[in-house]
């Protein structure tokens, strides 16, 4: 099952698979399958806004998956996901005051990211030196306990903040926490775009350290790997994919958690292959959850992060049953 | 140039945690293509000494130089390519095959864009085979039995191209068997590449059999340092290790043995009472030892000097009646030998062969008969009987039937003896 060949195989298909599904899922959407008529005005339309939201789909789940997968590495813990840091409730408190205090609409389109992105930082630093307690480096108990700590307190400001809402944010702020693709325009998406594919990449590069740092933070050091530096950029480079996927399409669950404990059951934990096909598959999984919630009950739309919590529970339970599976043991 | 041929050289290195000082004053220069072990009791600054030499643990004062360079102008990937580190154990929570550990060994190597080239490949494989894990690469490390995991290690050691190999207790959770072949890998490797290995081990045997020079380490200083026979001696030891250790070296490997003394119990059946050990040539060792641990004091003889079990005698604290090494039992040392018996309660033959040299020793026998004092004796001297006219069995025939009883085993001559209770005090 786990033959470096079927590594192989599983990973190259991915990679050859991903352009048909994206197709695919381009084709179908509320005003039912198929291309739509490209002479109107309408059908070009409703091809552009399906464009949008597929490669939103794909930014959001790639970047949430590869923001998981790093977290697991540097934490070595296979709970860890942006939820779990409390770097998602960070830029989701962020991206709630940006809309409810006004500014986003005052400074523009990149209020959100840029509130979202500072919010999470200041969440992570918190969370980080909290961990820290006077040593150098943080404990990865100390890390999960203040992330469970902090993210529980800014989902309290956040309900606060709904709360005393007026009742026209009030509809575009729980819309948001549902987790939603339509990004409000291009220019978002192409900044998030931007950030996300930049730390990817910036993160890809570390794979051979995230590798080595999976044997503890003391082996890594041996290995020649500059532990204290390593962890702190992947820190960083998770946050600033987080937050960009958050501040474009809201709290969407599972993403980061699931996929990379799929992908790496498949094709092994190698973080060379590991980090591209997590944000493959990541992509992949939100672009057909979206394309569900779009068809299922059309014109009804359910919010993806309703879809992404009913196929991703079941899954993860199946992973954790097949334990001596090639993926995290113990 | 002179300095390019040590290894490691520390020159007055201090370190410690807060104001607890760990390290003082450590001076020591490793020469290239060394096998060193250093020893010492918990505590000794052994693991730290190995922190700083790695750069994890800052210095406090003194300088350390690796081949020539000083540490701290060594960037993480350099240090990286002249030391390899094999902890006591390295667990992963994440699958990774044996493979993919061993390639990680080159992570300061690896290019950041591209594949591993194929001499980064060919490292792998060639330190694979090397450690004898190359069956078992597609397997998940976590798997593995401690003794493969631990070989996995020094394969991932191997992979980085180390000129300086620290072993960090690396063998303390292996089985004997598996403890002594990871010893080999190591020796091999530092004969056919020249590769210098420090050790750090709490078995003091294994480091005097594979090393040629040990370092012993006591309250962050250097107690001795030279050559096994040197370093591991009973007065060294039990001045740094306090307690009483005796190191003998074994007559059939001639490897040195270090054992602590054992202590009498004296909550145990035997306490009080004292027994008579008639043994030689290596027969008496385990019922001495037995004997002692039950708490019994007992006196041997006659013995030869140099022979083993006068060796364990002496350890245990046994007064003795000894006979020249080799020579036939004269009259001075049986009557000592009397003397003793007569202050025991019992007699106890032992599994010793008999020729003409020892038969007097079963003058003791019948003389503690004669007194009305119970005589043990192990079965089987049929078999070791080399006396003229086969002398030593019908005399024991005879002691038989005076009263001496013939035990199996050595289990089944302890639980004869005679127990130390309140009803059998008056009675001896």
């Amino acid at each position: 099952m786990s033959t470096p060949r079927f590594k192989s195989w599983c990973f190259w298909g991915l990679v050859a698979g991903t352009l048909p599904i994206l197709v695919v899922c381009l084709l179908l959407g509320a005003s039912g399958a198929g291309l739509p008529d490209l002479q109107t005005p309408a059908g070009m339309a409703i091809l552009k806004l399906r464009l949008g939201r597929v490669l939103a789909g794909f930014i959001v789940g790639a970047g949430l998956a590869g923001s998981g997968v790093v977290l697991q590495a540097l934490l070595r813990n296979p709970l860890a996901e942006p939820y779990v840091l409390g770097v998602s409730s960070g830029a989701g408190l962020g991206a709630a005051l940006a809309i409810l205090t006004g500014l986003g609409a005052a400074i523009g389109v990149l209020a959100l990211p840029l509130f979202a992105f500072v919010m999470a930082c200041v969440t992570l630093t918190l969370v980080y030196f909290l961990a820290c307690r006077g040593a150098d480096e943080p404990s990865v108990y100390g890390l999960i306990l203040s992330g469970v700590i902090v993210s529980s307190i800014c989902s309290s400001l956040l309900m606060f903040m709904i709360s005393i809402a007026p009742l026209e944010g009030l509809h575009s702020i729980l819309w948001w926490m549902l987790g939603n693709l339509q990004a409000s325009s291009n220019n978002q998406l192409m900044i998030a775009g931007l950030l996300t594919t930049l730390s990817f990449f910036a993160v890809w590069s570390l794979a051979p350290q995230l590798n080595a740092l999976t044997l503890g933070t003391e082996m890594a050091h041996h290995l020649g790997v500059r532990t204290q530096r390593i962890v702190r950029i992947g820190l960083v480079l998770a946050t600033l994919m987080t937050a960009s996927c958050v501040a474009l399409s809201g709290l969407i669950g599972f993403v980061g958690l699931i996929v990379p404990h799929a992908m790496r059951s498949l094709m092994g934990p190698d973080h060379r292959r590991l980090l591209p096909a997590a944000a493959l598959g990541g992509g992949l999984f939100l672009v057909i959850c979206d394309a569900a919630a779009r068809t299922i009950l059309a014109p009804v739309e359910i919010p993806v992060g309703v879809i992404t919590a009913l196929l991703g529970g079941p899954f993860f339970l199946f992973i954790l049953r097949r334990k001596r599976g090639p993926g995290w043991i113990g | 140039m002179d300095r390019m041929k040590y290894a490691i050289e520390c020159r007055g290195v201090r370190a410690g945690y807060g104001r607890q000082m760990i390290l003082e004053d450590v001076n020591l220069a490793i020469p290239e293509g060394d096998l060193l072990a250093i020893l010492g009791p918990n505590g000794a600054g052994k693991s730290t000494f190995f922190k700083v030499l790695t750069g994890l643990h800052p210095l406090q004062a003194g300088e350390i130089s690796l081949f020539g360079h000083p540490l701290n102008r060594l960037s993480s990937a350099e240090r990286a390519r002249l030391i390899a580190v094999v902890p006591q154990e390295v667990e992963t929570p994440v699958a990774f095959s044996v493979a993919e550990i061993v390639l990680m060994g080159r992570t300061a190597i690896l290019p950041r864009w591209t594949q591993p080239s194929a001499h980064d490949f060919q490292v792998v494989d060639r330190a694979l085979v090397y450690t004898d894990v190359a069956g078992i690469k597609d397997r998940p490390f976590s798997d593995l039995s401690g003794g493969e995991k631990q070989r996995t290690i020094i394969a991932m050691a191997l992979a980085q191209e180390p000129r300086l190999i620290l072993m960090d207790e690396a063998t303390s959770h292996l089985d004997i068997n598996h403890r002594f072949e990871v010893m080999q890998i190591v020796e091999r490797l530092n004969q056919e590449s020249g590769v210098t290995v420090v050790m750090i081990s709490h078995d003091l045997g294994l480091a005097a059999d594979f090393c040629r020079r040990l370092v012993l380490f006591d309250h962050g200083r250097i107690a001795a340092d030279g050559v096994p026979a040197a370093v591991l001696t009973d007065e060294l030891l039990k001045s740094v290790y306090h307690c009483p250790i005796h190191v003998r070296q074994d007559s059939q490997t001639g490897t040195l043995n270090i054992q602590p003394a054992r202590r009498p119990n004296t909550s145990r059946a035997g306490r009080g009472i004292r027994v008579h050990v008639v043994a030689g040539g290596g027969a008496g060792e385990e019922l001495m030892r037995h004997l002692a641990l039950a708490g019994y004091s007992f006196s041997a003889g006659v013995l030869n000097r140099g022979d083993s079990d006068t060796q364990i005698a002496e350890t245990l604290g046994a007064e003795l009646a000894c006979e020249k090494p080799f020579s036939p039992i004269g009259p001075e040392a049986i009557q000592k030998a009397l003397t003793l018996a007569q202050a025991a309660q019992v007699v106890v033959l032992t599994d010793v062969p008999f020729g003409p040299g020892n038969l007097p020793n079963l003058d003791i026998l019948e003389d503690a008969l004669r007194r009305g004092h119970p005589v043990l004796a192990l079965a089987g001297i049929e078999s070791r009987d080399y006396s003229p006219g086969r002398t030593a069995s019908r005399r024991l025939e005879d002691l038989v039937k005076q009263g001496a009883l013939i035990c199996p085993t050595i289990a089944d001559l302890i639980a004869h003896l005679p127990a130390a209770s309140p009803s059998e005090k008056d009675n001896p």
